[in-house]
């Protein structure tokens, strides 16, 4: 099956992959995903910047409801899913969270991942990223 | 800051359609009806109006409301600011006042929603599509989020959040122009549907409609037209600062957030000399219970970490210490974008004057303030006085 990731920009590499912000060169504040101003100050310069890939569950909630369009469901149809905010330190990055209900809680360690968001009208599965517990990380 | 009194604008009238859903009206003719009201109330006339400003987010362009009640050629400001849009009316009407274009005007909000969570364009965000399609652009996930860390960082327990929703159902009971008018209890509250936890369904307001207009007057002119004119203290409009968490970002600096609910609120008491203990009604923005139960503190009500105690013990109800969003607030009322700001005016003028439509607080209050916040990161205050 073919496989594509839902926006080239927001990546960088492949095996590992890993999330690509940008860092301003002014004050060091990091974005995501990449923009070309400082939402900070005026005068810095922006460059890529890759995220790290470990982090803590900062805040969580469920999607319990289908959201409307321009939601994509995945093919099986819509099943309540968990999203949140991962601290990596630098930044906090809104992403979906592939942990289960009795895992969840604030200061979870969760590592970068992918997930099937939707197919293609031609079948293409389409990845988007996401955090899922920490093996190594979590006691 | 003190002002001469012929410098002072005060709200001489007010008007509401009640709000809800009415198949039958439109939002035009609800705005009508409330700016008729709102007339009525100060006994003038729509010609008497030199200045008006009016604001919807989706039901038409406020000023083709002069089509319905006369066209005199009034100057008419269009307003479209999100959950800021009736305090931004305002704002518009009292600065022109003061600035002497005219010594009475009008500000009308109003809006008629479809049914359910609001639809959003990533776009219109300056949002890639990939955010929405990945199912991350919703309003009410952003209210869980921001409460879950609330309550984690203040320890505050999810019970709270089931007193501010009975509260606000328990209020809006007795307020003939609200739309949930079924008291429910805590109990049933938290164990409604979960939505997004820890907000069950009966934690959220829904979109809705309604209208609400107020009739504004510049110095002697509102006391020769009011036996109870209401002083519009102050009043201030805030975008938000670096660091603020707000709905639809994709990423947040590390902390500490910033909300200009915060910087709103103080520009507000600094300039009318008054401390938020001074207040006895407040309209805080109560999209969902998270909400109104962060704004408590946002604005200076109470210390961050105190609201449960406050609600415990009755401190927000009408008869309480500083009573809190008496006509049911947007959990009643529904938030029809355009007229809530308004909504709060409305209900904080009729307390201060004792003539509330619902519930009234006891013991002549004389300080009254409101708060609207929304996105992408705006938020209003305003302190009225008589």
């Amino acid at each position: 099956m073919t496989t594509r990731l839902m926006a080239e920009g927001l990546f960088e590499g492949a095996d590992p992959l890993r999330l690509v912000g940008a860092r301003c060169s002014g004050c060091h504040t990091v974005v995501f995903p990449r923009q070309d101003s400082c939402p900070r100050c005026a005068v810095g310069a922006m460059s890529a910047h890759v995220l790290p890939v470990r982090g803590l569950v900062w805040s969580w909630t469920l999607q319990a409801f289908p959201p409307k369009p321009p939601y994509r469901p995945p093919s099986g149809g819509f099943q309540p899913y968990h999203v949140g905010y991962v601290d990596l330190g630098e930044v906090l990055v809104e992403a979906r969270l592939e942990v289960p209900r009795r895992q969840m809680r604030i200061g979870l360690p969760v590592r970068l991942t992918t997930m099937p968001a939707y197919h293609d009208e031609d079948g293409t599965e389409v990845l988007t990223f996401a955090f899922r517990p920490d093996p190594e990380e979590d006691r | 800051m003190t002002r001469a009194r012929s410098d002072e604008v005060y709200v001489v009238g007010c008007g509401m359609h009640p709000f809800g859903r009415d198949e039958t009206v439109t939002g035009m003719a609800m705005a009508e009806r409330a700016v008729r009201e709102a007339l009525a109330d100060a006994g003038v006339g729509w010609e008497d109006i030199g200045y008006a400003a009016g604001g919807s987010d989706v039901s038409g362009k406020p000023d083709t409301l002069v089509g319905r009640l006369g066209l005199t050629g009034v100057p008419f400001v269009n307003v479209q600011n999100g959950c800021a849009t009736g305090a931004s009316t305002v704002l518009a009407v009292a600065n022109a006042l003061r600035a002497g274009e005219a010594s009475l005007g009008l500000a009308v909000g109003f809006d008629k929603h479809e049914r359910g969570a609001f639809t959003v364009s990533a776009a219109r965000y300056g949002l890639g599509d990939w955010y929405a399609e990945s199912g991350m652009m919703l309003t009410t996930q952003f209210f869980a989020l921001k409460t879950r860390r609330y309550l984690h960082e203040h320890g505050v327990s999810e019970r709270a959040l089931a007193m501010v929703a009975a509260r606000a159902f328990r209020n809006g009971a007795q307020h003939p122009m609200a739309w949930r008018r079924k008291p429910l209890t805590e109990q049933e509250i938290l164990d409604s549907a979960e939505v997004s936890p820890p907000l069950t369904q009966y934690m959220f307001c829904s979109p809705g409609q309604g209208a609400a207009a107020l009739v504004l007057a510049l110095g002697d002119r509102a006391f020769d037209l009011c036996e109870r004119p209401v002083r519009l203290a102050s009043l201030a409009l805030r975008t938000r600062r670096f660091g603020s968490f707000e709905v639809f970002s994709p990423w947040l600096p590390p902390g500490p957030h910033r909300s200009p609910s915060v910087d709103a609120a103080e520009a507000v008491f600094r300039r009318a000399g008054l401390r938020p203990a001074d207040v006895r009604v407040a309209q805080l923005q109560d999209t969902d219970s998270g909400s109104e139960l962060i704004h408590l503190a946002e604005t200076g009500l109470c210390g961050h970490g105190e609201q449960e105690e406050l609600l415990a013990a009755g401190d927000t109800d009408a008869t309480g210490r500083i009573p809190v969003n008496t006509d049911g607030g947007c959990l009643a009322g529904g938030e029809p974008v355009g007229a809530s700001g308004l909504r709060q005016f409305h209900e904080v003028v009729r307390q201060l004057q004792g003539r509330a439509p619902g519930v009234q607080v006891p013991g002549a209050p004389q300080v009254g303030f409101t708060h609207v916040y929304g996105a992408p990161g705006i938020s209003a205050c305003a302190v009225l006085t008589v």
